[in-house]
Formats: C-alpha cells, structure tokens, sequence
C-alpha cells in the first residue's frame, strides 16, 4: 500500500498564515490576562477568563497551522480567483474616507457623494438614476429620523442638517 | 385553564393598535429582508435595534420577532422564484423549488411553502406556550454552574454545526469571548483591553459587530462577484396546492415540523440546521428519493416548515432560560436589554403581560404572514427584479445609519467598518462570524458564572461535574468536541454543517 505523497510546504499557504495571526491574537489574550492578574481559583481575577481562553486560542491556531503544513492548503492567489477584488476595496476605502468625513462634513454633505461613488464607480448605474437616488435617499432618511423619529444625525462644523 | 386565562391576557396587549402596527412592520421588513437576497434577518434587526427605543418594550420586541419569522417566510420566495436563498434557512428550498418553478408550478410551490410555514408557525407557537411556562419553573433551580455549563454547550454545538474547520470556529468563538469582554470588568470594575480610550470602557456595541460581520462583509463579497439571477418571468397562477401536492406535503409539513422544534430549542441549532435536516430525512424516507432535486414538492414543504417552527422553537431557551441559542435570539436579548429587561425564568412570572402579548402577537404576525405571503406574491416579484447595484449603496447607508443611531456616536461607525474588513477576509478564508458573534453575547454571561460558581464553591471544580444537568451539559460538549477526531463522526459533521452567513 502507498501512502498518499505528503503536500508541498508553500510559504503563500494562506491557512498557515491565518494560524499564524490567530496565533498572535491568542499570545497578546495571554499577556493581557497576566496583566490584568488571575487572582485565585477560589476567587479569579479580571484576567482570569481571558488568561485561559488566549490558552485556547493558542491551542485551536496551532492547530490551524499544524494541518495547513501537513496537509497544505489554498494559496492567497485562489482565494480571489475569479473575484473582482477592486470592487470591495473601492468600498472600503470609500468607507474610511466617509467614516473621517461624517463627523466634520456632517450626515448630509458626506452621504451623498458616498452614494453617488457607491451607484457609479462599482456597476455603474446610469446618472438618470443615481444623481436621485443618491440625493433623495440621505435626504429621505434624514427628514424621517430627524422630523420623525427625533433622532439627530451628525451636522458637522458647517451644521447642516 | 391558565393557559388559556394568559392567552387572552396576552392578545389583549398583541391586538392594541400600535403592537398590531409593530407587528405589522416586523413582519412586513421580514418578508422584504427575506425576499431580497444579501440582505438577512440578522442585518435587518440590527438595524432596527434602536428603533425598538422609541416605544414600549412589548412594541419594540413584537416588531424584532416579526422580522425573525417574518423573513423565514420571505426567503422561500426568492429561492423558489430566483434559485438564489433570499436567507440561510431558505438554502434548502431552492433545489426542488426552482425546479418546480422552471416546470410551471411555481404557485404550488409558493403556495405549500407559504401554508406549510403557516402550520409549523402555528404549531410552534401552541408548543411554545405549553413547553415554556414548565421549562421556567424548572429553570429557576439553574446555579451558575449550570449556566456556565450550558452556555458552553450552546457554542460548541454552534462551532459544530458551522461549515468547514472546527478549529477555525472554535478560534472565532474564543476571539468573540475576548472581543464581550472589552470593558469594565463586572465584579471588579476594572477596565480590560480598552486601550485608554473611553469609547471601550463600556465595551464594544453588538449593533456595530453584527452589522460589520453581516451586513458589511455580505455587501463586500457580493459586490465582487456578478450576480446572475435566474428569474422565473412566467406569470404566476394557481397559487394553491392541489389535492395530490397536500397528499404529498402532509407527512413532510407534520415531520418537518416537529424536527424543527426540537432543534429549534437546542442551544446552538436554529431554521438553518432545521431545514437541511428535514430534506435530508424527507429523502431518506421518500419511495422515489430521485425526485428530489428535479422539482419534489415534499423537498419543498419539509424545509419549509421546519425553518419556521425551529423559528418558534428557539424563543424558549430565550425566553426561559435567558440564554439565546443563536445569533438571531442574540440580538432579541439585545431588544431586551436596552428595555431594562432580562429575559429568564422569571420573566414569564413578572412580566406575564410582555411574555404572552409577544406569544399572541405572533399568531396574528402569521395570518398576517399569509396575506402577504401569497396575494401579494406579485408585488415580491416585482421586487425581485430590482439589480444589486442599485440596492447596496441603500443598505450600506442605512446600515451605517442604524449603527450611528445605536449609540450617537462616530466610533461605532469606524466600529462597523472595521468589522466589516474583517468580516469580508474571515469569510474569504473560510472563518465562520456566527460563533463570534454568539460567544460576543454569551461571553460576558459565561464568565460572570464561571467565576461566581467558583467563588461559590471555593474554588472546587468538581461543582460542574456534580450537578447533573452540568455534567450532562459538559458530557454532550465534549462528545462533540472529540467526535470530529473519529472519521465516521466527522463524515456526519460535514453532512449537517451549514453556513449561518446570509
């Protein structure tokens, strides 16, 4: 009987490398629980859950890292194969930018742009359809919250809205 | 005879014009949110988790509970009409659903799921108010031990029945123990992981978490693949079953429906694992199981009603012994409270009026259901032909509206965000956010018992093992900790993972 050929170690294996922050993750749990103290078994500390579950955490990500080296697995690359992986990170950076813009520009002068970026730059919907819906959709939810449900958006250093 | 005394008591407060209104929202958003694909319950009632603010706790809670089951009932339509699960539980209904549709019998398959939901839904109910009452009273001898113990089985069931790499969820749900934990220590006030900054002292929200994890990262993955979407153009007729498609659903709706009761009520399980367990059984029983997946009514009908009365099924650990089993019931603790409300043993005897007005409630949310549901199917189709690209900028906005409005405050958005990110590569490599989420809520729940039954029993850990319904707790935990490492065990697994994602 043959024993099936063991996997190639490839360094990309992105099982190995999400182990290894899962890894990390579980070594800071532990350092932070030593911080906070144990206490006693008969009376445990702040730290005490945290302490043992960093233990966990190491135990389940040296797992994950054991089969990814034994057994292999999937490269970075495949897991974006075929995925259109700009789309999310205009996404995202438009969050960020968004995120930063709510609290100085203000609910209104910030959602609206963030729509027409999200309507236009993804799959692009045709500007008949975007420039209302990006204007009336903030606009919209804006009157409701503020007239209806007394809840106050961010106004931002220009106080509008 | 107090049953049906407390029945009466509870519609008196479900039928006051403004519970009805709620209910009917709750409903009415379920159904769209189950209709639309990339969008679930999940995000929706986190949505509208602040919402629930502005009025009474019976309100606020009725209309959260709509949602619930309102979207188990609308998720069948897209699966049924679009081959894509408008919802999680709805996986299931697309393979024998479509096919039905693709052969012209879209309205019997619309028509059965619509019918089969409202039986289970029913019946669920009647056994949630015969079962939950007796479950409270016994629940009130729980010690923290006992709690603890549960709660433990509760995530490891969850971190079981989760696709793909056990250690992967069982990660994760350590991760969300960590991430409840962020804040002031409760017994000692003392504050943990918060950084110095003072928007952690009370911990991070569950509003953002969710909303990152769910709806965020659903946004995220949809956007970078194209959706193609199968629609059914037919018009739809013949929205009833006929005699031979009630012959064939009866036993399927009557199993089904049972089935998802009981794992409705396990900590952990829940509509999804509900309905790919009804299909599953249904085929193994069927004389002719090729049928299924070429357009079988009863792979229809079974799921369908098992989805819905594990829906009802999994208020009674809520409701009776505060914990949630699952991430839905998670964010109704959440409903809770805010109100100033703890759900648990002694709910039902201090707040009769809320328990049983959110009983009665649902009975009427599913005749309301069925409105809905199917002379209205047109306007769902109408729906469904609106493109994606057109959908998602609305959601992400009102999902960072719905956070904002959870706490007033910016940080949760940067919150939302951030989980978000994080949401999108957990799911890309195969990390599960629903044991996270889960241990987020149990988290703090589950140290607070631990440690008082510690202190308790000064320290002696043979306190989980004596009591029997912790050790017995523990026992099953642990058997299904080890299973996975047996080969035919670890076969079973793979078979009922599920993917509590959408």
């Amino acid at each position: 009987m043959t024993r099936p050929a063991r996997p190639r170690f490839r360094l990309n294996n992105s099982e190995l490398w999400t182990g290894a922050i899962g890894l990390a993750l579980g070594l800071f749990v532990i350092r932070s629980g030593l911080k906070l103290k144990l206490g006693t078994i008969n009376d445990p500390g702040s730290g005490y859950v945290l302490f043992y579950t960093g233990i966990l955490m190491c135990l389940f990500a040296g797992s994950i890292i054991v089969a990814a080296i034994t057994e292999g697995g999937p490269t970075f690359g495949s897991r974006w194969e075929g995925a259109r992986w700009t789309k999310p990170v205009v996404i995202i950076a438009a969050l960020i930018a968004y995120s930063v813009a709510l609290d100085q520009l203000g609910f209104l002068i910030s959602s609206i742009p963030l729509m027409l970026l999200l309507l236009r730059a993804i799959d692009p919907v045709r500007w008949t359809l975007a420039i209302p819906l990006a204007v009336l959709a903030p606009l919209g939810v804006w009157w409701v919250l503020k007239h209806g449900l007394l809840i106050q958006l961010p106004s931002g250093i220009l106080e509008i809205g | 005879m107090d049953v049906i005394y407390n029945v009466m008591q509870g519609f008196g407060v479900a039928l006051q014009p403004i519970n009805v209104l709620y209910c009917f929202i709750g409903v009415f958003i379920g159904t769209l949110v189950g209709v639309l694909p990339g969008i679930g319950p999940i995000s929706a009632m986190s949505l509208l988790l602040p919402i629930t603010l502005s009025g009474t706790p019976e309100s606020g809670i009725i209309m959260m509970a709509g949602i619930y089951y309102g979207s188990m009932y609308g998720g069948s339509t897209t699966s049924i009409l679009v081959n894509i699960p408008g919802e999680a539980a709805s996986v299931v209904t697309c393979i024998d659903g479509h096919q039905m549709a693709k052969q012209g019998r879209a309205g019997p398959a619309l028509g059965i799921s619509a019918l089969g939901s409202f039986i289970a839904g029913t019946f669920s109910l009647v056994a949630l108010m015969l079962v939950a009452p007796s479950l409270a009273s016994v629940a009130i001898a729980f010690g923290p031990a006992e709690y603890a113990s549960l709660m433990v089985l509760g995530l490891v069931v969850l971190t079981f029945l989760t696709q793909g790499s056990m250690a992967k969820a069982l990660l994760m749900a350590c991760i969300g123990i960590v991430l409840g934990l962020i804040g002031l220590d409760g017994i000692t006030a003392q504050p943990r992981l918060t950084f110095g900054r003072l928007e952690l002292i009370d911990g991070i929200g569950l509003v953002p978490v969710v909303m990152g994890l769910f709806g965020l990262a659903e946004v995220l993955l949809n956007t970078e693949q194209v959706i193609k979407r199968d629609i059914i153009n037919a018009k739809i007729t013949q929205l009833l079953p006929n005699k031979e498609d009630w012959k064939a659903s009866a036993g399927p709706i009557s199993r089904g429906t049972l089935l998802g009761f009981f794992l409705g009520i396990l900590p952990g399980g829940g509509a999804v694992v509900a309905s790919f367990a009804s299909y599953a059984l249904e085929k193994r029983l069927s004389k002719t199981p090729e049928r299924f997946g070429r357009g079988a009514i009863e792979g229809v009908a079974g799921p369908e009603a098992a989805n819905n009365a594990a829906a009802g099924g999994a208020f009674i650990p809520l409701m009776t012994l505060g914990i949630p089993p699952n991430v839905v019931m998670a964010l109704l603790l959440g409903a809770f409270v805010i109100h100033g409300l703890q759900p648990g043993p002694l709910l039902i005897t201090q707040n009769p009026g809320l328990f049983w007005g959110i009983v009665a409630s649902m009975y009427i949310g599913n005749v309301m259901l069925l409105v809905l549901n199917l002379p209205l199917i047109g306007m769902w189709v109408q729906l469904l032909k609106l493109p994606y690209n057109v959908l998602f900028p609305p959601i992400i906005l009102f999902t960072i509206i719905g956070v904002y409005c959870s706490s007033n405050n910016v940080f949760d958005v940067y919150v939302m965000v951030g989980f978000g990110v994080i949401g999108y590569f957990m799911r890309k490599f195969g990390y599960e956010p629903a044991p996270l989420v889960l241990a987020f809520v149990l988290g703090p729940l589950l140290e607070n018992n631990l440690r008082k039954s510690l202190i308790l029993s000064q320290g002696d850990l043979m306190t989980f093992v004596e009591r029997p319904i912790s050790a017995a707790c523990l026992a099953l935990a642990l058997l299904l900790l080890v299973g996975p490492l047996l080969p035919a065990f670890r076969k079973k697994r793979e078979l009922v993972a599920l993917d509590e994602g959408a």
